[in-house]
């Protein structure tokens, strides 16, 4: 389960002096480093907010970023950043400490991580404890308690 | 009947609140063999694509030519909560028979 958020891909910063660009930008730093999304995809997950809003704030302090699927996405990917401080999206009514990052190559290839995911975010205890975590291996250890 | 869940992009979220209108309507033990569910981006969500459509509710001026009365707003996505309530509200306005949990 959530296999793509390991070591790798999941994150846990301060956040205090973050702003929410910023905050995505080191969320999908990963999928960069691994080639999945050229930065270009960031500043299009980035525009789509400034331009729509924050829609992306799926739940209390969740934010899935995302953008459509173009040439600067080569495959379907997820990570996560944890900020230990909330971090405004776009204003002081949507506080945000869970930055999740999704890229998906086309309309289908990434539904099974969606239903994945789904079953973490609407699990509220362990999106809970996950809000709580102060360390990468203690997400890792309520994923992995997800599996069980 | 078809419902629509509609996201800025169609790739994401509106397949979360698919998914979430789907688990409900089994949950609930319903006849879905009428029942249509699907997702879709802004740009696609005709008035004619299908009869209710969920959409975030800052979203909502993207979808403001569709008749307001088969629009549903939804505060938090991933809320099953709060998409059941909306779900079985359909569900009475059609005469749609279910199992409340």
């Amino acid at each position: 389960m959530l296999d793509l958020l390991n070591a790798q891909t999941l994150q846990v910063a301060d956040g205090s002096n973050l702003s929410w660009e910023e905050a995505i930008t080191i969320a999908a730093q990963p999928l960069v480093d691994t080639n999945i999304i050229d930065p270009a995809y960031v500043d299009s997950i980035i525009s789509v907010v400034k331009e729509k809003g924050p829609y992306m704030n799926i739940g209390p302090q969740i934010v899935l970023a995302h953008a459509r699927p173009d040439s600067s996405v080569h495959g379907v990917g997820l990570s996560l950043l944890k900020t230990n401080s909330a971090v405004d999206f776009v204003d002081a009514k949507h506080p945000v400490k869970l930055w999740f990052v999704l890229t998906a190559t086309d309309s289908q290839s990434h539904l099974g991580v969606i239903q994945q995911l789904m079953t973490l975010l609407t699990d509220k205890v362990a999106v809970q404890k996950v809000l709580e975590a102060l360390s990468v291996g203690q997400i890792l250890t309520i994923l992995q308690k997800l599996d069980s | 009947m078809k419902i629509l869940a509609v996201c800025q992009s169609g790739l994401g979220t509106s397949f979360m609140v698919q998914m979430n209108i789907q688990a409900i309507l089994k949950a609930e033990k319903v006849d879905t063999s009428n029942i249509q569910v699907n997702h879709t981006d802004v740009g696609s969500a005709t008035p004619d694509a299908a009869d209710y459509f969920f959409i975030e509710s800052t979203l909502a001026s993207a979808v403001g030519s569709l008749p307001k009365d088969r629009v549903v707003l939804l505060k938090t996505l991933i809320d099953k909560q709060e998409t059941k309530q909306h779900v079985n509200d359909i569900l009475d306005k059609e005469g749609i028979s279910y199992t409340a949990e």
